[in-house]
């Protein structure tokens, strides 16, 4: 699995560092590092971490053998909608 | 005199069961002003905005000395919690406070509690295993969260008995003073406050003596670049995180399992893939918020927003779960989709006060609302709607009596 974070839109609220402490780490008070091909048996925590994050920044994507296969994407419609 | 303002009649118990239709309405006039003075401010945008607007405090001392809630902070014995202060202050609070909840200091601790409770909310179902009908506030949704936020604190889960009725008091004082009935409630919150600070600073007091490894005993001991908590800060902040730590995670647990049983087909499907239950506890939060709306906020300026001039010192009601279903944010707001996708929902707030226990409440949430999936066998709603709870900003169920054919081991 592919985990791509949108730092730009990161504001360091770190739900994703308590949820998924071994992918995302925060680095003094609001920089975030992450994992960005973490283990599949992370998997749920990854999941809690993506759907807990306040300004939905993260996006999950899984690679499934036959083709990447995009699951999860927190930003595209928000953006549309505020950019309307 | 004239009919009751929106903003009335939304905390109006009368309305407690179904406030959204009255949301629907304060939503065609996003920024309402009423004769008490109050402005409630209700579309997704603009709560967003003034959510991370510095003209907008959370120090009730910003408002006008004949302010009920002016008043009661002023008589109080404690000084006011970081989440009723403004930075740098509240800054410098809730950092101190994080360092021994989450990252960067304390990393891992929410997530390793998941084991202990999934066997305490197991142990929950297994003594109601010989009954037909359970009552989910007092035989799960608030045991659960009570006995957590105690043994993570370090506050003997026994004492629940004492703390009981002072949590709920205060609980229910975050409601808007409205008329005589809104200052008895202010009045009894205080009182409570008082005497729920009293017992803290005892029991500060072993923990200072004897420190242990519980939040409490490490937020007394620990020392960082921004010092160490005083006395007072250190009661106002336990107060906060007991209360806080129990009462809003009570009604988002109930709302969620209600919600469920309102919608047995998701309730089903949640049986049958567990994982659901990730975006369905933030659909919960968006759908039915355990905190309606903010209540403690000021104007520190003039504030002119969609053409309204809100006046300094006035209390501005942040409509959280009018938001929650703006139709200009949400594709079919008033629909409970347990996958939602895009769902910055409001429910934990925004901004610098983004509600600090929340990673705790989703990991204990999911667990509290997947076990009821998994092993409760036909479960029926008894009354709908439940009767609730006084507090129209804590708003939950007082009872939620479901039938059941069984409990499954």
């Amino acid at each position: 699995m592919r985990v791509l974070v949108d730092l730009n839109r990161c504001q360091g609220y770190a739900q994703c560092c308590f949820l998924a402490p071994e992918s995302f780490k925060l680095v003094g008070e609001e920089a975030l590092m992450y994992d960005s091909g973490p283990d599949d048996a992370l998997k749920e925590k990854i999941e809690r971490a993506a759907a807990s994050c306040p300004v939905q920044a993260i996006m999950v994507e899984y690679m499934n053998g036959h083709a990447d296969e995009m699951v999860k994407s927190g930003t595209s419609e928000a953006e549309a909608r505020h950019g309307a | 005199m004239a009919g009751k303002s929106l903003f009335q009649q939304v905390n109006d118990y009368a309305h407690r069961a179904n406030p959204y239709p009255l949301y629907a309405e304060m939503r065609k006039t996003p920024v309402l002003g009423d004769e008490d003075g109050n402005y409630a401010v209700s579309s997704y945008r603009l709560i967003t905005e003034l959510l991370h607007d510095p003209r907008l405090s959370s120090d009730i001392r910003a408002r006008p000395p004949d302010d009920p809630k002016q008043q009661a902070v002023a008589q109080s014995s404690i000084s006011p919690a970081f989440i009723r202060t403004d930075p740098p202050e509240h800054d410098r609070l809730r950092r101190m406070l994080t360092r021994q909840f989450g990252p960067p200091h304390t990393v891992g601790m929410i997530d390793n509690m998941r084991g202990d409770l999934e066997k305490y909310v197991n142990g929950l179902l297994d003594r109601m295993q010989d009954r037909k009908q359970i009552d989910i506030v007092d035989d799960y949704a608030y045991p659960f969260p009570v006995d957590v936020i105690c043994k993570l604190l370090g506050i003997p889960p026994e004492d629940e008995k004492r703390f009981h009725g002072w949590a709920e008091d205060i609980a229910f004082s975050l409601d808007p003073a409205i008329g005589e009935e809104g200052r008895k409630l202010i009045a009894k919150g205080l009182v409570a406050r008082n005497e729920l600070g009293q017992y803290m600073r005892a029991l500060i007091d072993v923990h200072r003596k004897q420190p242990g490894n519980d939040m409490l005993s490490r937020l007394i001991t620990d020392s960082s670049a921004d010092g160490r908590l005083t006395e007072e800060e250190l009661v106002s902040s336990s107060v906060t995180l007991l209360i806080a730590g129990h009462e809003t995670t009570v009604n988002l647990i109930t709302n969620g399992t209600l919600t469920l049983l309102r919608n047995p087909d998701v309730f089903e499907r949640l049986r049958h893939e567990p994982d659901l239950i990730i975006p369905l506890v933030e659909e919960t939060l968006r759908f039915e918020p355990p905190v309606q709306f903010n209540s403690q906020r000021t104007a520190l300026a003039d504030i002119t927003i969609d053409g309204v001039t809100i006046p300094k010192g006035a209390p501005v009601y942040l409509m959280i779960a009018a938001g929650n279903r703006d139709p200009v944010r949400f594709n079919e707001p008033d629909r409970f989709i347990p996958d939602r996708e895009d769902n910055q929902h409001l429910g934990f707030g925004s901004g610098i006060h983004y509600c600090f226990g929340a990673p705790l409440a989703r990991v204990e949430v999911q667990i509290a609302l997947n076990a009821l999936a998994r092993r409760l066998i036909n479960p029926r709603l008894v009354v709908d709607p439940p009767p609730y709870r006084q507090s129209a900003v804590l708003r939950g169920p007082r009872h939620l009596l479901v039938d059941v054919d069984g409990i499954k081991p």
